[in-house]
């Protein structure tokens, strides 16, 4: 018998010893939806479809990985750039000897000319509004691109970056497969797209002649799997490796406690702000908003959503981006003040505000918590629920004199304040973004910063621009929410994770499993 | 009978260009834009507006309407608005998962709760009977994603017997491996459905006069209890397991979910989700089909099971 058992144990031991050999090569991530959007850089507006699609794109210049601050940019295909003082004409020298994946070709200057020309575009690109000061785009020779400008851009190396429309796609494949490039997107990056199997996975395998050298895994399976118990209880069980985390504080406590396994808060934070309508009663009347913005308690709402994984807003702008006024001049928490700001608007009995809300969890306990600090002080938030689709639409036809909108931008003042405070973005005009308060107060400070070529100067403007919205009280910012994510600790990245533009961890040509 | 299926393929026809008009209607009702969510929350007015057009959401809606039946007719369903992928091939690259999983759970369903209802009836109002009554009921009220997360962390995480990612093909094992936890958690519901179906049925049968009739001249209980009376007892049986059937397609979205696996459910709460237009009528023309289908199934069977019903 003692001899049978000590067999079994040699066995066992040997098979061990030959898994541990077979290193393993293949990382599995597990993403928190039910399936694949439209999986091309320039429309994919999603956590799930740009955490991916990070994996198979480059920029002309990167954000470094596991970083997402501008000041980190770094060459990416282009090797090397200029431009003229004004900073509205730029020359980017584009790295030889890149190839598209699968076999088309050498990326060249073209490429990226085509590639620019196509995120500018509205009818191939979401992000087409990111692309409206660039007068043209053409290649000068085979490795040189010369982009002009129309007139100077605040932060536009940012935008020929590898997020969003600054992916850099291959001309012939998009051409050849049109409508059909989002079925097999193909790019220069460490990973090439295999694989996908419709509700489960996309596979990448990896791109061998990658121009910073060979990936060491071999293959990333990206899998959706909608159910936040189901994907916690796979990264338990093993099979996932990687996991998209659900975005609560008790996720962070209890995830903590497994074994082997590192938990992240990382970034962007995502900043929740309640913007008021200043076009419509009572939130018309300064003193009302006023009122409001001294009844939020910033401190307990991220005591109420978990230290961890959220932080107190600093501004309108969220914290980290180049030019955020880091100690702007928000309300306090004052309620004594509210009451008596609201009588003197004539409220003596208080006020009610109306809220089209969305259903998401994580956003439906914030404005229940926001609520019921407003109750103490005789504002009454009457909050109508919807699902998220519905939310969306409504909020852009002005149907909600509040509006809770929680969101990250490219970290450059500029977006967020062009997108939520410049009355060219008010919703329901042409240009509408996300404008929900009818903002204006700011417009000049936010046009001027966005042409100013001296940084100081335009740090300056940004930061008057974000005294002025505050003091109008268009929005009330309240708290960021961090991005988590866990993965098993015998996976090591290959650089240092602090955050991610494109919201999932990179995932590069030196990341690998230590054993 | 060709008679009674002309008609009810007929019927079939009226029926599902009623559903294809509703559901036309009540997509575009909904508030909530396709072309916002496919575009994201950065764009812009423009942008929209010309995704519009490319989705042809700019047409009157009554040109929509025509173009959308006209195509529907001629078996061209489209493609999907946000992956911009064919409704068809979506449907039948996740159907068969959908197919797989009902199947097999109606099969345990039929497999536990015909034999335990019996049983019950036969027992009535003894320990046995209460076990049945009271397990059935609770199987019942149970919502399926608890059980189906309790039987992941049983057998998937303490006992490790189970993948918890359920999708698995390749193998016979790996298949195996992959369905057993999501039917369980979906059979177990519809056991307890058919077994107190049965158990009433059963009674019913039992206190027949034809009954009383065999067991008087002797008749072996086990042949009274399966052959006479549980013969005549499976048309309700029959129809409750069918009208079950469309009803496992639908409750299986929540085991698709907790299980990881691809199907119909799913595929349907994202389009709704979504607000994609093309591919929820889409999966709207499969259901009624399904429903349509699986009603004229069970009423052509009440014919095999029972000669006396004639489908006329």
């Amino acid at each position: 018998m003692m001899k049978i058992f000590g067999a079994t144990l040699v066995v066992a031991a040997l098979l061990a010893a030959g898994g541990a050999q077979a290193q393993k090569k293949t990382l599995v991530i597990g993403m928190g939806s039910a399936d694949a959007g439209k999986l091309d850089p320039h429309v994919a507006s999603t956590t799930p479809d740009k955490g991916l699609l990070q994996y198979i794109f480059n920029g002309l210049v990167r954000i470094k990985p596991g970083q997402i601050s501008p000041d980190t940019i770094e060459p990416d295909l282009a090797e090397s750039w200029t431009s003229n003082p004004t900073g509205t004409e730029w020359t980017f020298h584009i790295r030889q000897g890149v190839q598209c994946h699968w076999g088309y070709g050498e990326f060249t200057a073209e490429d990226a000319a085509y590639s620019i020309k196509r995120a500018a575009n509205k009818n191939t690109s979401s992000y087409s509004n990111d692309f409206s000061s660039i007068a043209s785009a053409d290649p000068l020779d085979k490795y040189t691109l010369k982009i002009t400008l129309k007139n100077p851009v605040a932060g536009f190396l940012g935008y020929v970056a590898n997020i969003n429309g600054g992916n850099m796609v291959c001309k012939k494949a998009a051409e050849e497969m049109g409508d059909g490039f989002s079925k097999k997107p193909i790019g220069t990056g460490p990973f090439m797209f295999a694989e996908y199997q419709p509700q489960q996975y996309v596979r990448l395998t990896a791109n061998k002649q990658y121009f910073r050298g060979a990936p060491m895994l071999d293959e990333i399976m990206y899998r959706y799997i909608p159910s936040d118990s189901s994907r916690d209880l796979a990264f338990q069980s093993g099979e996932l490796d990687m996991i998209y985390g659900k975005q609560d504080q008790s996720w962070v406590d209890r995830t903590k406690q497994l074994e082997g396994v590192k938990v992240l808060a990382m970034e962007p934070g995502e900043l929740s702000t309640l913007f008021l309508n200043i076009t419509v009663k009572p939130l018309d009347d300064i003193r009302v908003r006023e009122a409001i913005a001294y009844a939020i308690d910033r401190k307990s709402i991220v005591g109420f959503k978990g230290a961890g994984s959220s932080r107190e807003a600093v501004s309108v702008v969220p914290s980290g981006y180049l030019g955020t006024d880091e100690h702007a001049p928000l309300f306090p928490y004052d309620p004594a003040k509210t009451k008596a700001l609201l009588t003197e608007a004539g409220y003596p009995d208080g006020i009610t505000v109306k809220t089209v809300h969305t259903t998401l969890t994580g956003m439906e306990t914030f404005i229940e918590a926001i609520q019921a600090q407003l109750k103490k002080v005789g504002v009454n938030l009457d909050i109508q629920l919807v699902e998220h689709a519905t939310y969306h639409a409504q909020i852009r036809k002005d149907l909600s004199p509040l509006v809770h909108y929680q969101a990250a931008r490219f970290p450059v003042a500029d977006v967020y304040l062009t997108q939520f405070y410049d009355s060219a973005s008010i919703v329901g005009t042409p240009k509408a973004v996300t404008n929900f308060s009818h903002c204006n107060v700011a417009d000049d400070e936010i046009r001027a910063a966005r042409v100013e070529p001296d940084p100081v100067k335009q740090k300056e403007l940004w930061k008057t621009a974000q005294e002025k919205i505050i003091k109008a009280v268009c929005g009330i910012p309240v708290y960021e929410q961090l991005q988590l994510w866990a993965w098993k600790d015998n996976l090591d990245l290959g650089y240092d994770l602090k955050g991610s533009l494109n919201l999932a961890p990179p995932v590069t040509e030196k990341t690998h499993f230590l054993n | 009978m060709t008679a009674f299926l002309i008609r009810r393929i007929a019927f079939a026809f009226v029926t599902l260009f009623a559903v294809l008009t509703l559901v036309f209607v009540i997509v575009r009702i909904l508030p909530g834009d396709p072309a916002q969510i496919i575009l994201g929350d950065q764009a812009s007015r423009e942008a929209i507006e010309a995704m519009h057009i490319r989705l042809g959401l700019d047409q009157p809606i009554a040109l929509q309407y025509a173009s959308f039946l006209s195509n529907a007719l001629r078996g061209d369903w489209g493609i999907s608005m946000v992956t911009g992928r064919p409704v068809l091939a979506e449907v039948l690259n996740v159907l068969p998962w959908t197919i797989e999983l009902t199947l097999v759970s109606l099969a345990m369903g039929i497999a536990i709760g015909v034999p335990l209802g019996v049983w019950a009836a036969v027992r009535r109002n003894r320990l046995v009977d209460y076990i049945v009554r009271i397990a059935s009921l609770a199987g019942l009220s149970f919502p399926a994603f608890v059980s189906a997360i309790i039987l992941l962390f049983l057998f998937a995480i303490e006992l490790r017997w189970f993948p918890v990612i359920s999708a698995h093909k390749g193998s016979v094992q790996a298949w195996t491996q992959s369905i057993t936890l999501p039917a369980v958690s979906l059979g177990l519901n519809s056991a307890a459905y058919i077994t107190r179906v049965t158990r009433s049925a059963m009674l019913e049968v039992l206190s027949e006069d034809y009954v009383r009739t065999a067991r008087a001249k002797g008749v072996p209980q086990r042949i009274v209890v399966w052959r006479h009376a549980l013969r005549n007892a499976l048309i309700p049986i029959i129809t409750v397991a069918g009208l079950y059937l469309s009803t496992l397609i639908g409750n299986s979205v929540l085991t698709e979910i907790v299980f990881s696996r691809p199907g119909l459910g799913k595929l349907i709460v994202g389009a709704l989700n979504q607000r994609d237009y093309t591919m929820l009528e889409g999966m709207m023309v499969i259901y009624t089909l399904a429903v349509v289908v699986v009603n004229l199934l069970s009423d052509l069977a009440y014919g095999f099971v029972d000669p006396r019903v004639k489908l006329a």
